[in-house]
């Protein structure tokens, strides 16, 4: 799925200029410089002025704008001109971006937005009165690029204009609604790319009705059209009809499905459906304000689009050839919705599942639902909330409204417990109907419809299965499935995907993500308090002379490495956390890199946790970090990007990052989203990044933060922490510390400056989700040879004695309450016993 | 007696270190004063402060290279 978005993303228009100023006598003087300059096929970026390159047509308009300046003096020295001749002189900074020759409305102050003729791109005055209506417009029928706090950039493309058809808005309706908030007409180029994509999307849906497959489509020409295709005429199923009339003839007529009664648990519908028929506004008619015409149009019942195909055409097809159709329908330019019908499946056994009476959910996720049962049958789709905004509920929800057995996809066996634990906490789902399948646990649901949750690997593995995978994997294969969620599909690779799709039968799929499409408005989600405030800061380390001079000798990874440790970085960690702790901050510190990670840790004396720590001693920091007041700063390694929930964190520092990872980012971010303490008044949660001046690092680190500016995230950059040098105890402090410290640096393996080396990819993980690197038992180091004088190998000249920080982990071992001498007994004989069945 | 022209740089730490590794590829520098001064060869300025630019560059991120 999301191969295919991204395809589709780049479409492009072919490269022409709208001469439509040429009658406008106003403009004339723009129009001879139109003339005079080639135009230019559109580039990717839109709006971002390419780099200061000269380019001929520059020039040439240089020379046009001195003969108009000529010209300019010649007539009157009326405003007019003066204005014109300003717009002149600015035009050439914008080069191809210069649009001056769209004609604004009168009123186009009161409109809130503009749009591209070129690429679709349509920027937003977020501050207009009206962009809230906007705004949940341009989410129905375009991609959100870019949502910082005044200004947004959304895209028109083929996959959001399909998106759009899929809601049940019309294609007139689109044209004129965004004509009414243009501040320029809607240019014909941009009319002519709606009207092409949405034409054929939509109008045909696949529907599995009695487990057997129908096209069904509004429009009786369309099918008509596609039955003329060999490839469909064949696979079709012809049923004899009474009737002889040729409509009736050839298609199957039938009442289309309304909405009806369905109404999602948990949510607020009812309330609604009870104020529209109060209010009884006609769909839109009449509708004399602006206001009016958005709400009825982007309404998310979408009854009001349902109304007008009374009646739905359909001819049956054998489900052997669903394949083909699909492709041949695709190719015809007729994309076939998929809609299940699941309230007249009476196939397939209905589950009893529904959401305890005290779950509600918000209403962004009630949304988000609703476009998926819009005309009270389930369409597969992707929901898109950023983490820690209830994802988890929102597929629940969907569960629980279609009833149907459910599979639940995720991406490792963690998460899979996680989600048989949320099942069991938000629905009243039984044990026994809840099934798990893992390596390590393999189980069916009792009763003949049930939930079972696994990860993409068991599923899509397609050799040497052990017997009772097998066995399970035919299990999955030979049932239908009401319903398949997909966690985190951002991170499937399309083959698994795909072979996931084909191996399991499933009548609609939903798939969950934080970081594909980014549909809710992140600002939007922190104002109304279901996600905390975040304030992001980067914190500029410079590099101390020393390590910077071996940073630019070092080639390799272990560049790495030593920006990671610069002593100036150390210092700034120490300082954030030192005030955030007096402040009653809790504090996660990631760093990607281990050998950092340990090294930062020991020397802080904080605890941490990366993959080599084990389970036992895992779960015990943890503890101490969530209920120790004492506590209040762990280090985490790579581990701790998603599996581990902290809702306590109030506050994250990154030291060392993967690249440019723009996912990593996020993911982080959504570690203190959730804070548990985000609705106090006032409150405000903190990301720092340090950053080391002048290193790669710089350039990673605003990479990084590209998603989260898009999300309308402001990022300060810090380049001098105050009283940072009036720190007691401050580490590194001298320079034989620091030059000392280098040392260990440039001792340290080559591996060592390898990321996230902890994390052992655990059976059924999919890579990427944590790193997928094979580690084996611990390595010896090997021998190393270095040069130096005598007296530096014999360690006499920095220092005569060194006293190194011990784990924090080894002391809070030592402290661990001691346990009962009953059980301590136990354990004792369980080892002894389990000797002996060895010998 | 001999003189050579010289240009009185003034640098932060870093790209002082910058400097020293480029002028082991080609020598320029004159004279290092101290953390944040050289003294370098003043027909040589130019070519050092473009191949500075160009260094520092490196670690800058724009949209256009994305």
């Amino acid at each position: 799925m999301s191969g295919k978005r991204i395809a589709q993303d780049e479409v492009s228009y072919p490269a022409k200029r709208a001469r439509s100023s040429k009658d406008q006598g106003e403009y004339l003087d723009i129009d001879n410089e139109d003339d005079v300059i080639p135009p230019s096929p559109p580039d990717e970026q839109g709006l971002v002025p390419r780099g200061a390159t000269i380019n001929f047509s520059a020039l040439t308009r240089k020379l046009a704008e001195a003969k108009r300046m000529v010209d300019n003096t010649v007539g009157g020295p009326s405003i007019d001109a003066h204005r014109r001749q300003q717009d002149a002189l600015i035009s050439h900074i914008f080069m191809d971006q210069d649009f001056s020759w769209l004609h604004l409305k009168p009123d186009h102050a009161s409109r809130p937005l503009w749009i591209s003729p070129e690429d679709g791109h349509i920027i937003l005055e977020a501050f207009s009165p009206i962009a809230e209506q906007a705004q949940d417009f341009l989410t129905a029928i375009s991609e959100p690029v870019s949502r910082p706090a005044f200004i947004h950039e959304y895209k028109l493309t083929s996959y959001s204009l399909y998106a759009a058809v899929s809601v049940g808005l019309q294609t007139e309706d689109i044209i004129e609604v965004l004509n009414r908030l243009s501040k320029v007409p809607v240019p014909e180029s941009i009319i002519s790319f709606i009207r092409e994509r949405t034409l054929s999307y939509g109008k045909v849906k696949l529907v599995l009705k009695h487990n057997r497959y129908f096209i069904e489509s509004s429009h009786p020409e369309t099918l008509q059209l596609l039955l003329k295709d060999r490839v469909i005429r064949d696979a079709r199923i012809v049923t004899p009809q009474a009737d002889n009339s040729i409509m009736a003839s050839t298609f199957t007529t039938s009442k289309a499905p309304v909405k009806g009664g369905l109404v999602i648990p948990g949510s607020r519908e009812a309330d609604k459906r009870k104020d529209d028929q109060q209010n009884g506004k006609p769909a839109l008619s009449g509708a004399s304000k602006d206001a009016d015409i958005f709400t009825s149009v982007v309404g998310v019942d979408g009854d009001e689009a349902d109304e007008d195909d009374d009646n739905v055409h359909a001819f049956e097809i054998n489900d052997t050839m669903i394949d083909d159709v699909k492709k041949r329908c695709n190719e015809l330019e007729y994309p076939m919705l998929e809609e299940y019908d699941f309230r007249n499946d009476t196939i397939n056994p209905n589950l009893d599942i529904d959401l305890k009476p005290a779950t509600i959910i918000r209403p962004y996720q009630e949304t988000s639902l609703s476009k998926m049962f819009g005309n009270g049958r389930a369409r597969s789709g992707i929901i898109v909330l950023p983490c820690g905004a209830g994802k988890t509920l929102v597929g629940i929800t969907a569960a629980c409204t279609i009833k149907k057995s459910c599979l639940v996809l995720c991406t490792s066996s963690v998460s899979v417990m996680q989600w048989r634990q949320q099942f069991m906490q938000w629905s009243n789902i039984t044990d026994r109907q809840c099934a798990v399948f893992t390596a390590d646990q393999k189980e069916k649901f009792a009763g003949e419809s049930g939930i079972v949750v696994s990860t993409y690997s068991m599923v899509a593995n397609t050799h040497n299965r052990s017997h009772e995978s097998k066995k399970m994997m035919d299990f999955l294969t030979s049932r239908e499935w009401g319903f398949i969620l997909l966690d985190e599909v951002h991170v499937v690779p399309a083959a698994m995907f795909r072979r996931v799709v084909t191996t399991i039968k499933a009548h609609s799929k939903l798939g969950l993500t934080a970081t594909l499409l980014y549909e809710a408005n992140w600002m939007d989600l922190a104002a109304k308090g279901h996600i905390a405030n975040v304030q992001c800061a980067e914190v500029w380390c410079p590099m101390t002379p020393e390590f910077y001079r071996e940073y630019l000798r070092e080639q390799s990874r272990k560049r790495m490495l030593l920006y990671c440790m610069n002593p100036n970085k150390f210092q700034a960690c120490q300082f954030l956390i030192k005030y955030h702790e007096d402040r009653g901050d809790k504090i996660i510190v990631f760093s990607d890199n281990v050998f950092a990670l340990e090294a930062y840790a020991k020397k802080l004396n904080k605890l941490f946790i990366h993959g080599a720590v084990g389970q036992v001693e895992r779960m015990r920091i943890l503890a101490r970090f969530q209920h120790d007041p004492r506590v209040n700063t762990i280090f985490l390694s790579k581990v701790g990007d998603t599996s581990i929930d902290l809702p306590e964190a109030t506050c994250l520092i990154q030291i060392s990052s993967h690249f440019g990872s723009r996912r990593q980012e996020a993911q982080r971010l959504g570690r203190i989203l959730r804070a548990k303490r985000r609705n106090d008044e006032g409150f405000n949660a903190f990301f720092y990044s340090l950053v080391s001046k002048d290193t790669q690092e710089m350039f990673y680190s605003t990479k990084r933060q590209q998603f989260l500016i898009d999300q309308g995230y402001a990022f300060k950059v810090i380049t001098h922490l105050d009283g940072l040098q009036d720190l007691p105890e401050l580490v590194y402090k001298s320079r034989d510390e620091q030059i000392e410290l280098l040392s260990s640096v440039l001792l340290a393996n080559e591996s060592e400056a390898d990321l996230g080396s902890d994390i052992r990819a655990g059976e059924g993980d999919l890579a990427g989700t944590v790193t997928s690197k094979d580690f084996g038992p611990t390595k010896f180091t090997a021998a190393q040879r270095t040069t130096g004088s005598l007296t530096a190998l014999s360690g006499g000249q920095h220092m005569s004695y060194v006293e190194q920080n011990k784990s924090a982990n080894k002391k809070l071992v030592k402290e661990a309450a001691p346990r009962h001498k009953l059980f301590a007994k136990r354990e004792k004989d369980k080892v002894a016993a389990r000797k002996e069945a060895r010998a | 007696m001999r003189a050579i022209k010289g240009v009185l740089l003034q640098c932060d730490p870093a790209v002082k270190q910058i400097l020293l590794a480029m002028n082991e590829k080609q020598s320029f520098i004159i004279e290092e004063l101290d953390d944040y001064h050289l003294v370098i060869k003043a027909d040589e300025e130019y070519r050092i402060r473009r191949e500075l630019e160009a260094e520092l560059e490196k670690n800058t991120y724009s949209l256009e290279g994305s």
